[in-house]
């Protein structure tokens, strides 16, 4: 298998959270996995990307026009690295606002923050709800519900619960939207 | 055993496996989870080993070579700029050698993720004569940790190692050593004075000889280990592929993806080359491309016409690698047609810039606005200095930024060149620490009159909150005593979340300066909120919004303050994001000239 996933977000929203659930997602689906984050002054509220790819691969930054899903913890994050998403199956998972402008590929969007706002969820879960979504709405998505349980279990046992049912609340918001 | 490990941890745990038990050195980033890493496996596996932070890099540096000199198996860990820092003792040390291991990591930032400069430590190691090993995965970076420190012992030679952003922060699955049989070596200096005291030009001459030696025999090594066990996959294609580091997996993928026939030869130890013995293999071949991130390290220990690369300009020579420069190598050097196989399109209308920011509710906003505001820009030079408050570059409030400890040897050199003018020299306590004394030394010897705030939040900050020498020994270390101890008295100011009183305090600086024949020297006693335990009941809890009948979108607080939570709402009138915004309170006093920020709630 060979699917490449770039996380675009902001300085403090957990963007390299999910790199770090998605690397252990891998290693329990025996899967090889090769991921990158940023670090530094990259991270102090400027935009961050990410990128995770799974399978065969020896470099680890992802590419222009290569990646099968792009997760977008915000919107404008999103169109930034609109690029990296492959022409043909590229899909994306973003929180935006619904008067957000078209672009040509697959697009799933829940307006999160919003549902933050009327404290439907900790905005410091962001980062697990947006994967809830995903794991709802990409259907090539190689990780199932279960796996990701485990891998944020395996993350930080303590706030592990706390994060699931945020992740259930993404799925579940995404599966009414459907 | 398999472990999902970043280039970072691979590294802190190969150093424990490979019985490396004292690490110093001085955060820099990507390097910087290094030394912390080692410092958790440490106390995970209950081992006895030293790690600590040093005032610097040279400090660093020295520390583990006098431990690999008793004999201990040592590293030493910073960033490519911090090894400019220690490229002093670096020079005498290669010449002299060892006799335990010392493993000297440097890391490298292709791409200026988080650096002022891109530079190739592998020159370094070659101006330095000494090996350098270039992992291009977290894997390999941990199987190059445990090999580099058997090199240093084998040849009594620092050895380098040399991961790139796109290693220490890269995320792998890595197969480590099952088990630990490790235990804390004792160091035993034994007294060799031609050897460790060596006077030049007698001693240092036989030594200059002997490093020759020896990076014969290192070449030797390299080729018969390295090299030659890799040239029997070589397939006889007509490009032979060069790579090093993270070139290998970029040249790797696009050959396979694309189906260019190629062979690829990856050099592991990038510097010294057996220079004649990849010479002879060249004969096979019609081109030979070297992939290489940063600089030419391995194209400058070569010569053939058969060779591409940066030097004849057939690969870029600045950022970081991608498929896509890969390809264009290729095609530059006649191999391939022009590709686009890796280029897409661009979204194209604009986008809210973000460049990296204070955190909202950091005091060094304050303190950059208030120096703003009391020294005025057409009479004033602000000096800076490498940390977070480098970015008081977004609210305009510093001219100059070079490296470590320069703010003030600038502010010296500037009250010289432009004495109309009052030079404000901010710098950090870890940066003060690191490499602000001597220049402060210098400026009260010479009597240089400026004006230095030095930020204490009791943390390196930007690298990730390291411990800083005065956070450790409060008592002992203390900013202002070392400022008087330099011959100066020092100011002090214990920060609250009231923009006036900041400002009150640099009014007070101001008058002092009008009569000084020295540095006025202040500390601001702050915190970083992200430090929970320093932080704590010092933050803010208002919330804060904007009255829009008030708002005239002047500007003035995003240019001047420039808080992260503060944007443009669709009606044109400033909002404050309540995601982010710390609850403060700092933007209710003077930054609003129509006094358009109003107090919410309490939090």
């Amino acid at each position: 298998m060979k699917y490449q996933i770039v996380i675009a977000g902001i300085g403090g929203q957990g963007a390299v959270f999910l790199v770090k659930v998605l690397s252990i997602a891998s290693a329990l689906a025996h899967q090889k996995c090769l991921g990158t984050e940023n670090h530094g002054m990259s991270q102090r509220g400027g935009s961050v990307s990410c990128y995770v790819k799974i399978g065969d691969f020896y470099a680890p930054a992802i590419d222009e026009g290569q990646a099968d899903l792009l997760i977008a913890l915000e919107g404008n994050e999103a169109l930034r690295n609109i690029q990296y998403l492959n022409k043909d199956k590229g899909v994306i998972v973003m929180n935006a606002p619904k008067n957000f402008p078209k672009v040509s590929f697959e697009t799933h969007s829940v307006d999160a923050f919003k549902k933050a706002k009327a404290n439907e969820f900790p905005i410091d879960a962001l980062n697990v709800y947006m994967l809830g979504v995903t794991l709802a709405l990409d259907p090539h998505f190689p990780f199932s519900c279960k796996e990701i349980e485990e891998a944020i279990t395996q993350m930080n046992a303590k706030v592990a619960e706390k994060n699931i049912v945020v992740l259930h609340q993404g799925i579940n918001d995404a599966k009414d939207k459907k | 055993m398999k472990q999902i490990l970043m280039g970072n941890d691979a590294i802190a745990l190969g150093l424990i496996h490979a019985g490396v038990d004292m690490v110093s050195g001085y955060p820099g980033t990507p390097s910087s989870e290094i030394l912390g890493n080692f410092q958790k496996f440490r106390d995970k596996f209950k081992l006895e080993a030293y790690a600590q932070w040093a005032t610097n890099e040279k400090v660093g540096f020295e520390v583990a070579y006098a431990g690999a000199i008793s004999g201990k198996r040592t590293c030493a860990t910073m960033k490519q700029v911090g090894l400019n820092v220690a490229s002093d003792p670096l020079m005498s040390a290669s010449y002299i050698g060892l006799k335990g291991a010392m493993l000297l990591i440097s890391c490298d930032d292709p791409g200026f993720y988080s650096s002022q400069t891109e530079q190739d430590s592998r020159s370094f190691a070659k101006f330095a004569r000494i090996p350098v090993l270039d992992p291009s995965t977290p894997q390999e970076a941990y199987d190059m940790v445990k090999l580099g420190v058997e090199l240093s012992h084998q040849f009594e030679s620092i050895v380098m190692l040399r991961p790139v952003m796109r290693v220490s922060h890269a995320r792998e699955i890595c197969e480590v050593d099952d088990s630990l049989h490790v235990k804390a070596n004792q160091g035993n200096f034994e007294r060799n004075i031609p050897r460790w005291g060596a006077v030049p030009p007698a001693g240092r001459f036989r030594q200059g000889l002997e490093q020759i030696d020896r990076l014969e025999a290192i070449k030797a090594w390299n080729w018969d280990h390295l090299i030659k066990p890799k040239t029997h996959a070589l397939k006889g294609e007509n490009v032979l592929c060069l790579t090093s580091g993270t070139g290998d997996g970029y040249v790797r993928e696009a050959i396979s993806e694309l189906d260019i026939h190629a062979d690829v030869l990856k050099l592991d130890m990038p510097y010294p080359l057996p220079k004649e013995k990849l010479e002879e293999l060249f004969v096979h071949y019609n081109k030979v491309i070297v992939f290489e991130e940063s600089f030419p390290c391995i194209e400058e220990q070569l010569s053939s016409p058969k060779l591409y690369g940066k030097l004849t300009k057939h690969v870029h020579v600045i950022d970081e690698f991608s498929k896509d420069k890969v390809l264009s190598a290729f095609a530059n050097a006649g191999v391939i047609a022009p590709s686009h196989a890796y280029k897409s399109e661009k979204y194209t209308e604009e986008l809210p810039k973000r460049p990296p920011n204070m955190c909202p509710g950091c005091p060094h906003r304050d303190v950059h606005y208030a120096i703003t505001k009391v020294f005025k820009k057409k009479k004033s030079i602000y000096t800076s200095d490498i940390g977070c408050y480098t970015l008081g570059l977004n609210q305009a409030a510093i001219d100059t930024i070079l490296c470590m400890g320069a703010s003030i040897s600038m502010a010296s050199g500037f009250s010289i060149s432009d004495p109309d003018k009052t030079v404000i020299a901010t710098i950090g306590d870890s940066t003060f620490m690191h490499s602000g004394v001597a220049p402060l030394i210098n400026a009260v010897y010479q009597n240089h009159k400026f004006i230095l705030v030095i930020l204490d939040n009791s943390t390196t900050a930007m690298t990730g909150r390291q411990t800083t020498p005065e956070r450790t020994n409060p008592h002992q270390i203390d900013i202002k005593r070392i400022v008087e101890g330099c011959g100066v008295s020092c100011h002090e100011y214990v920060y609250v979340q009231d923009i006036n009183k900041t400002v009150d305090f640099m009014k007070s600086l101001h008058e002092m300066y009008k009569t000084a024949t020295a540095p006025v020297v202040a500390v601001v006693r702050e915190f970083c909120v992200l430090d929970r335990e320093n932080a704590m009941g010092r933050l803010g809890n208002v919330t804060v919004e904007v009255d829009e009948d008030k708002c005239v979108a002047c500007d003035s607080c995003i240019t001047n303050y420039k808080c992260p939570p503060m944007h443009y709402n669709d009606a044109g009138k400033m909002e404050i994001d309540p995601f982010l915004c710390a609850g403060c309170g700092s933007c209710l006093d003077v930054i609003c000239p129509t006094d358009a920020f109003v107090k919410k709630e309490e939090k």
